[in-house]
């Protein structure tokens, strides 16, 4: 078969080219112009080298913060993880349960995320939000706004009601994807409920809980929307993630050179993590 | 008016016309290029090129397994290179502080090994 070699429709690839390059490569670029120089505003700049990454690494504040943000992600993935691979084991396979099972899962998942914040804050509030209000009156000492458990705990349901269901649906998928024929060949076996999920359903859901785990882990390590609307990284800095305090020193303290170089070594960590996750799927790719 | 005068860069002078760089154009001063880091990224575009060419001379990308158990082709080894150097100059500037240009030879070490043998 004779096939003509053209490759002129990759012409049609640079819009998109220029508009990464507007949205990405150039901010990108003058994040790294800005961590080694200081500016005092309009445009003035002067060289600094490398002392703002020397700052950052040895900053009490920078390792408080990607601490907290360390913890927050563990704490996330440890419990969202199970619980929406519990979720999508008990959610039904067929009839009218399925599409009503399907849209409340998504539900949480199509609201914008500074709703889900300022949703939370209302409904926390010790005086007059649901949740705060019910806490209160049935005895437990609960102040998001003052104490900083209460705050993590807020935050940590907040981030656990928006994003499970995100785990819930791909784990339904690879549910779904099984052949029957597994199932009977355990029947037939007298597999127990647990062999089941531990040597069918368990490996034939990895890839889409590897993929879980890692939108979940660059989500969550990322997050500010919805703690900055919720808490605003506080009582004091309890729950200034990452992302807080970035935006905190590039804005607020107008440390432009320092805050580049930290989100700079933000970034180094998130596209490291990314790549062992992106390796570790391919390498599961290669095997199967 | 293109070639408006630029704010010099100390306090002395603020709003004194200022000689023109090459990077003073007007509407990229705000991404307050510096010969180093222009420097960087030329070398990042460098890099690109030479894969492509690369490529061109030997197609396939020479994919093989490497130490780690990886399936790597050769674009996988210049980015875990990079990734690292990045890492290796962090952990020096972190640990050591200064004469950073050791760190650099680290990093050409590590560019060679990895190409070698991940």
């Amino acid at each position: 078969m004779n096939k003509t070699f053209n490759q002129k429709a990759w012409y049609f690839v640079i819009p998109v080219f220029v508009l990464v390059a507007f949205n990405a490569a150039v901010p990108l670029m003058t994040v790294v112009n800005y961590s080694f120089q200081e500016t005092f505003g309009s445009n003035v700049f002067a060289w600094e080298g490398t002392r703002w990454f020397k700052e950052i690494l040895h900053s009490e504040r920078f390792h408080a913060s990607l601490g907290r943000q360390a913890i927050f992600t563990f704490i996330i993935l440890l419990i969202q993880l199970p619980l929406g691979i519990f979720i999508a084991l008990t959610m039904p396979k067929k009839g009218w349960g399925v599409p009503v099972c399907l849209i409340l899962m998504s539900m949480p998942l199509l609201i914008p995320w500074n709703v889900v914040g300022a949703m939370w804050n209302i409904f926390a509030l010790p005086d007059i939000g649901f949740l705060g209000n019910s806490l209160n009156s049935i005895g437990f000492d609960y102040n998001f706004t003052q104490q900083s458990g209460d705050a993590w705990f807020t935050t940590v349901l907040m981030d656990v009601w928006h994003w499970t269901s995100l785990v819930v649906l791909l784990s339904y998928a690879g549910l779904n994807s099984i052949q029957p024929a597994y199932y009977q060949a355990a029947e037939i076996d007298g597999a127990s409920r647990w062999d089941i999920f531990r040597y069918i359903e368990l490996p034939k859901m990895k890839k889409v809980l590897t993929l879980a785990i890692l939108l979940r882990f660059m989500d969550s390590f990322m997050i500010y929307t919805e703690p900055f609307v919720l808490t605003g990284g506080g009582p004091g800095n309890a729950t200034n993630f990452l992302s807080l305090d970035l935006v905190k020193m590039a804005l607020g303290q107008f440390d432009l050179g320092p805050a580049a170089a930290m989100s700079l070594i933000y970034f180094l960590i998130v596209l490291l993590i990314c790549w062992i996750f992106y390796s570790l799927m391919m390498k599961n790719e290669a095997r199967t | 008016m293109i070639f408006t005068n630029l704010n010099a860069s100390s306090w002395s002078n603020v709003g004194q016309p200022k000689e023109k760089g090459l990077f003073d154009f007007d509407f990229i001063t705000w991404m307050a290029w510096t010969w180093p880091t222009a420097s960087f990224f030329i070398f990042i575009a460098l890099c690109i090129s030479v894969m492509y060419f690369w490529e061109k001379k030997v197609p396939g990308g020479s994919p093989r397994k490497g130490i780690l158990g990886l399936d790597t082709t050769r674009g996988d080894r210049l980015f875990v290179s990079l990734l690292g150097s990045a890492f290796i100059h962090l952990a020096w500037l972190g640990l050591v502080g200064s004469l950073l240009w050791i760190a650099t030879i680290i990093c050409v070490a590590y560019f060679v090994l990895v190409f070698k043998y991940v």
